[in-house]
């Protein structure tokens, strides 16, 4: 009773949410949650609370193991999230280049690439020239 | 007048900051695997993502200039090459060009063979009205003239569709002057477990230029146990068959593809044995599907994902032996992945094509006229879940099929690049969405992915095949690369025979 009682106890991990983003908490969650049952609890705007409860009652991993899984798979998604940002705008231009290539958008892309270096370089190679293809 | 070089630096000019181009990553062992948006990768030491967020990678390091390579950073001495990295994206999504190229005519559900695993509701071998008619047969053979595809496979099946060999023959005779008339190459397979194989169909098949499959499960005890028939000979009428179709057909023209069962796992080396020794040079080792008669019967034929992958790890093992020992075999499924990994090519293969290449690759027309975007859209639909049905030939048209409220149901969930777990996945390149088999598996298209057998057998092989590649040991890179360009280990191959 005792052993089962030890294996049910939740591991909780803190979270500075200025660090990881409630989105980046709930996509870590949503890997684990295989294995756990993810609670979340805000303690006030800046810090979460996360309590695993493990699915499996006679788990027998490592809780400080577990905790350090989890914050690295949240730090992950963080970074994730940081790359996202910085190229996203250049992802979409990518893919409609792609495509609009491949003959299979009505309407071709527009504009040139955006980017800061770009910007300064005007006679850079990422300009869509005037829609081309038309 | 003196004509001088630029100074040194003008050819080889540090840059003093960097851009990210679009990548996803993960942790690899002690090291980070970051693949861009073509699917090129590189591994690179534990932090360096972390480095290249906050910009203090060196720009002067070795790495950097590897990432610069990769189309994983650019700068302001070099361009992102953009059209050369949207080429490459393109290259990479080339499944989604050039229409529908399969298409599966079940000719009848009917069959000889009783199978725990089948993947229809088999009728007995007298239960005509399970035919495909003569009109449906039309209607079929023009809808699959009406896609746009320049090449297009014919596959028939059933059933058993040799047990209804004249309407093998009437949809041959009705469907190559429609393709020689539209300017289609038409490749026609049947595939058949062999049993009413005879002289005569033998030699119609040559004349037509048409194409074997059939199925070997293994040697014979384990054959005959996943593959029962009244007189338990299932095993010895394959290789009869086979044996007989290598004689009057060409070699290359008889494939064969085997099915993992429960009563397999323990016997991959004898499984692939049994291929070696009957001279076959592709092996596809396969998971069962979870459609059919196999989700009603999942707790006899049920094993775990694990055991799975035991198997496809030791048998991959077993196979990259044979081949270092001078015997050309390919295991199919790693040949899919390692060609989606290692080249800027996608594959033919449905199940593993992101969108979905289930209708919008393969249609398939059932007996009765129905119309589905997949094999297995079919199994379950013969389990009354017609979820994936898509029409019927009688009453739609090739527009009507792919605007229907299934198709475009499906079409939503079809794409990983917007799934939730997907999206992030550095393995997105390489793998599917299959909104089929979360359907039938997880009731739900878009699928659970920390619980998703698709996903688990999928990251765990591609996790092994990186480690394989990361380990980089020249013997087993070269077979592997034998099977990715279709040489031997040791220079071009010539014929499989």
């Amino acid at each position: 009773m005792d052993a089962n009682s030890r294996a049910a106890a939740p591991i909780e991990v803190e979270i500075s949410l200025s660090i990881i983003s409630a989105e980046a908490l709930l996509k870590t969650c949503y890997w684990f949650s295989r294995d756990y049952v993810c609670e979340i609890r805000n303690r006030d705007e800046n810090v979460a609370d996360v309590f695993l409860t493990s699915r499996d009652s006679s788990s027998g991993s490592d809780p400080s193991s577990i905790k350090d899984s989890f914050i690295t798979a949240a730090m992950d998604f963080a970074l994730r999230e940081k790359i996202e940002a910085k190229t996203s705008g250049i992802r979409d231009l990518l893919l409609a280049k792609a495509f609009s290539e491949a003959g299979v958008l009505e309407d071709q892309p527009e504009g040139i690439f955006g980017d800061k270096i770009e910007e300064a370089n005007p006679e850079g190679m990422f300009k869509i020239l005037n829609n081309r293809y038309r | 007048m003196a004509r001088v070089f630029y100074p040194l630096q003008h050819f080889d000019p540090t840059p003093t900051q960097f851009q990210l181009l679009p990548f996803r990553f993960m942790r690899f062992e002690e090291k980070e695997l970051l693949v861009n948006e073509a699917g090129e990768f590189l591994f690179t030491p534990s932090g360096t993502v972390r480095n290249l967020v906050d910009g203090s990678l060196e720009t002067n390091s070795v790495l950097y200039r590897d990432l610069k390579a990769k189309h994983l950073v650019y700068d302001d001495t070099s361009s992102a090459l953009l059209d050369v990295l949207a080429t490459k994206v393109r290259t990479k999504f080339d499944h989604i060009t050039g229409g529908t190229k399969l298409h599966i005519f079940v000719v009848t559900l009917r069959c000889d063979h009783s199978c725990h695993y089948c993947q229809v509701s088999r009728q007995s071998a007298s239960r005509a009205q399970f035919d495909m008619s003569t009109s449906t047969a039309d209607r079929a053979i023009a809808m699959m003239m009406d896609s746009p595809a320049q090449d297009v496979t014919l596959e028939i099946q059933g059933g058993e569709p040799l047990l209804a060999f004249e309407m093998i023959q009437y949809i041959v005779t009705k469907a190559k002057p429609l393709a020689l008339e539209k300017g289609k190459n038409l490749d026609i397979v049947v595939c058949s477990n062999l049993s009413h194989i005879t002289d005569d169909i033998l030699h119609y098949f040559r004349d037509e230029g048409i194409k074997v499959s059939t199925s070997l499960d293994g040697p014979a005890f384990l054959h005959n146990k996943n593959r029962p028939r009244p007189g338990n000979d299932s095993y010895q009428r394959a290789i009869d068959g086979i044996e007989r179709c290598r004689a009057v057909l060409r070699m290359e023209r008889v494939a064969a593809l085997m099915t993992t069962t429960a009563a397999s796992l323990d016997y991959v080396t004898e499984i692939v044995d049994e291929y070696v020794r009957r001279n076959f040079h592709s092996i596809f080792l396969r998971p069962i599907s979870p459609y059919g008669f196999a989700v009603k019967t999942h707790r006899k034929i049920g094993y775990e994902m694990e055991r799975f992958l035991k198997f496809y790890k030791d048998g991959l093992k077993h196979i990259l032996d044979i081949n270092r020992g001078g015997y050309r075999i390919a295991e199919v499924y790693t040949q899919i992945l390692l060609t989606k990994i290692l080249t800027p090519h996608s594959t033919r293969y449905v199940d593993m094509q992101s969108p979905a290449g289930e209708a919008w690759n393969v249609l398939v027309y059932n007996y009765d006229g129905d119309v589905y975007a997949s094999d297995e859209s079919r199994m379950l639909a013969e389990m009354n879940d017609r979820t994936f049905r898509l029409g019927n030939v009688h009453s739609d048209t090739r527009r009507s099929l792919f605007t229907s409220d299934a198709a475009l149901r499906m079409f939503h969930a079809a794409c990983n690049q917007a799934l939730v777990g997907c999206s992030d996945c550095a393995f997105q390149s390489y793998c599917a969405a299959d909104p089929i088999y979360h359907h039938a598996t997880q009731g739900d298209m878009y699928g659970n992915r920390p619980t998703s057998g698709f996903c688990m057998r999928n990251m765990s092989v591609l996790k092994h095949l990186f480690s394989i590649i990361e380990q980089n040991d020249r013997d087993t890179m070269r077979v592997l690369w034998s099977w990715i360009t279709g040489t031997t280990a040791h220079g071009p191959a010539t014929e499989c025979a």
